[in-house]
């Protein structure tokens, strides 16, 4: 399997985008390194610069007498008792936290999509005539040779994941001397749900043999996902089509939910309301990647 | 360097066996793909699978390969059932239409195939050199195989084939693609194979090259064995065959006419050749014995030969041809 394993990290290396992605992880971390400058005195955020500009408006670096911002710098808002600052306690909390939140963010709602299109081809290539022969005629079981290519995608947007957010926390941490290792699991919160969408690529590749059909049925199940994310959409639809709407939001993955609730949660360090959306979601892919499985060791090829 | 380790000797005697084995693909429309088949392949035989479009030789070899999942029968491999992963341990494949990933080079081809397969370090980095000098690929090896010609791809499937010494290799169109100087080549190393003890089988549609090179031949046709034996058994037209002998006198030409034909042409060595088509051996006797008692000395008696491309046009387009003394019929056998 470990040669399978090479194999797919091979024409992963082969294929630039996966290049690309680690190359665009780069620069975010060398952008927050070099281009974000964070004067901390005290413990206190004195000023930041971006590019050499001031990273904010003046009002967002008043501080009150406790040295917490008179302006959250993240909503704009004036802050009250009634209305914290969105993120930490402080004005570099709130830098720190929403950096890390943005990042988070964009590696959740871009980043997974960028690696679906890099890596979904993988599982047609795998069962490709003339390719498949080759490896399903050596000594090792179906369900190896399908676990070595699933194996290898893993692999390398788990590394992918844990150097983008690792180098940004480690920046991030450096910088401003403020570390928040729950930030760190939002990689577990990233990682889950691209290996969840990739069981949809998995299950149709193997089934189908297109990379095109793979992904666009994973896009499509993503975008009914966040269809049934709208708030209360089961009170808004007809009473005929409510048990659909309740049936399909709780079997489906919980894009929406894991991206707008768990991963800020976890980036900003604060308390997490509900792992459910994420477990179920991992149960969804679980299923995914058994019928992919299955489907592998009983096809024809 | 021996091309293979076919030294142990099968478990039972046979490399590969199936009984009844039959694959029917589901759909609106089944499609009967291999009717039952009962088949045996000996240590060291080289033998040739040969059919039209559409007869099933692709399914067979999938079948045995563990790519199909038959409908009935089974099947065995150096004595393993093909759905044992381990039974194709010794077994070698170049599958038609192969493809190795363009971003790789030959040699690195070699040994991450060889690696799936589970060969180790050592043999890999002894075999990879020495089977691509065998291919004629040693001075492409460091190549992107996305730079190589249909013909080296060809020559590279084969040295992934024999990467793990295997003691059986499935050849599928081998010399699909190569040129007559590569296909006297990979010719060759099918007759190296074969000398080494390996068993091969091969399906070809060159049918001179499996007429060269097989022991053994089987013709499949709509799903159905319809012949197998040797070439030489396939190939020998009953009942007729051709005589090397001193001039015919006329009375003794006009005494056998009707059985024996001579042949008009004259030779520079004063000899004659005719044709003669008697019922059997004792009748070819009883014409021999005439002709020395009318003092004709016989040169050579051999059986007329029919190319295997002939016989095989012949099977292909008459299905009820019955076969011959030494063939045998697939399922009626």
């Amino acid at each position: 399997m470990v040669g399978l394993l090479l194999l797919t990290l091979r024409e992963l290396r082969a294929r630039k985008v996966v290049v690309g992605l680690f190359v665009v992880a780069t620069l975010v971390w060398v952008v927050l390194a070099f281009a974000l400058q964070l004067d901390v005195v005290d413990g206190s955020l004195a000023g930041a610069r971006l590019f050499g500009q001031d990273a904010g408006a003046s009002e967002t670096l008043v501080l009150d007498g406790d040295g917490r911002p008179v302006i959250d710098p993240v909503t704009g808002e004036p802050m009250t008792e009634a209305a914290p600052p969105a993120f930490g306690g402080s004005l570099l909390e709130s830098l720190v936290f929403g950096a890390q939140t943005f990042v988070a963010g964009a590696a959740y709602w871009i980043g997974i999509l960028l690696a679906l299109f890099a890596t979904g081809g993988l599982v047609a290539s795998l069962v490709e005539r003339g390719g498949v022969d080759v490896l399903l005629t050596k000594p090792l079981s179906r369900s190896k040779v399908l676990a070595g290519r699933l194996a290898g995608v893993w692999v390398v947007m788990l590394a992918l994941t844990v150097y983008l957010f690792g180098a940004v926390w480690l920046v991030m941490s450096i910088k401003s001397g403020i570390w928040n290792p729950r930030f760190l699991l939002a990689i577990g919160a990233v990682f889950g749900m691209f290996a969840v969408l990739y069981g949809v690529v998995a299950l149709v590749g193997v089934w189908s043999g297109s990379a095109p059909l793979s992904l666009i049925a994973t896009l499509a199940l993503l975008f009914v996902t966040l269809v049934l994310a709208i708030p209360n959409l089961a009170d808004q639809v007809s009473r005929v089509w409510r048990p659909l709407v309740v049936g399909l939001y709780a079997v489906l993955p919980k894009f929406g939910s894991v991206g707008t609730s768990l991963v800020p949660q976890l980036a900003t360090g604060q308390p997490v309301a509900s792992l459910t959306p994420l477990l179920s979601s991992l149960a969804f892919g679980a299923v995914c990647y058994a019928g992919a499985f299955a489907l592998f060791s009983r096809k024809d090829y | 360097m021996p091309v293979t380790d076919a030294s142990a000797p099968p478990p039972d005697g046979a490399v590969l066996r199936t009984a009844g084995l039959a694959k029917t693909y589901g759909g609106r429309t089944p499609v009967e793909a291999l009717r039952p088949l009962d088949l045996e392949v000996g240590p060291g035989e080289t033998f040739g699978l040969l059919g039209p479009n559409g007869a099933g030789k692709t399914t067979l070899v999938k079948l045995l390969l563990g790519l199909v999942r038959p409908t009935a029968g089974e099947a065995t491999l150096l004595g393993r059932p093909v759905s044992d992963a381990d039974a194709r341990r010794e077994v070698g494949y170049l599958p038609e239409g192969h493809r190795f990933p363009p971003f790789l080079t030959g040699r690195e081809t070699l040994d991450l195939f060889a690696r799936v397969g589970g060969v180790d370090a050592d043999r890999r980095a002894r075999r990879a050199p020495a089977l691509l000098d065998l291919v004629r690929l040693g001075g492409a090896a460091d190549r992107k195989v996305g730079t190589y010609s249909k013909g080296m791809l060809q020559r590279l499937g084969i040295a992934q084939a024999l990467m793990n010494r295997p003691r059986l290799v499935f050849l599928d169109e081998p010399t699909d693609g190569v040129d007559p100087v590569g296909r006297r080549e990979i010719r060759e190393l099918i007759e190296t194979l074969r000398d080494d003890g390996v068993t091969v089988f091969l399906n070809s549609h060159l049918l001179s090259e499996v007429e060269r090179v097989c022991t053994r031949v089987a013709i499949l046709k709509d799903g159905a064995l319809v012949r197998e034996g040797t070439v030489d058994d396939l190939t020998r037209v009953g009942r007729a065959w051709r005589l090397l002998t001193t001039p015919l006198p006329p009375p003794t030409a006009e005494a056998l006419g009707g059985v024996v034909d001579p042949d008009p042409a004259p030779r520079a060595d004063g000899l004659a050749l005719a044709h003669v088509v008697v019922p059997d051996r004792g009748a070819l006797g009883a014409v021999l014995d005439r002709l020395r008692a009318d003092g004709v000395d016989v040169e050579a008696v051999e059986p007329v030969r029919q190319s295997l491309e002939e016989l095989f046009v012949e099977v292909v387009t008459h299905d009820d041809a019955p076969p011959r003394p030494g063939q045998r019929r697939g399922l009626e056998a």
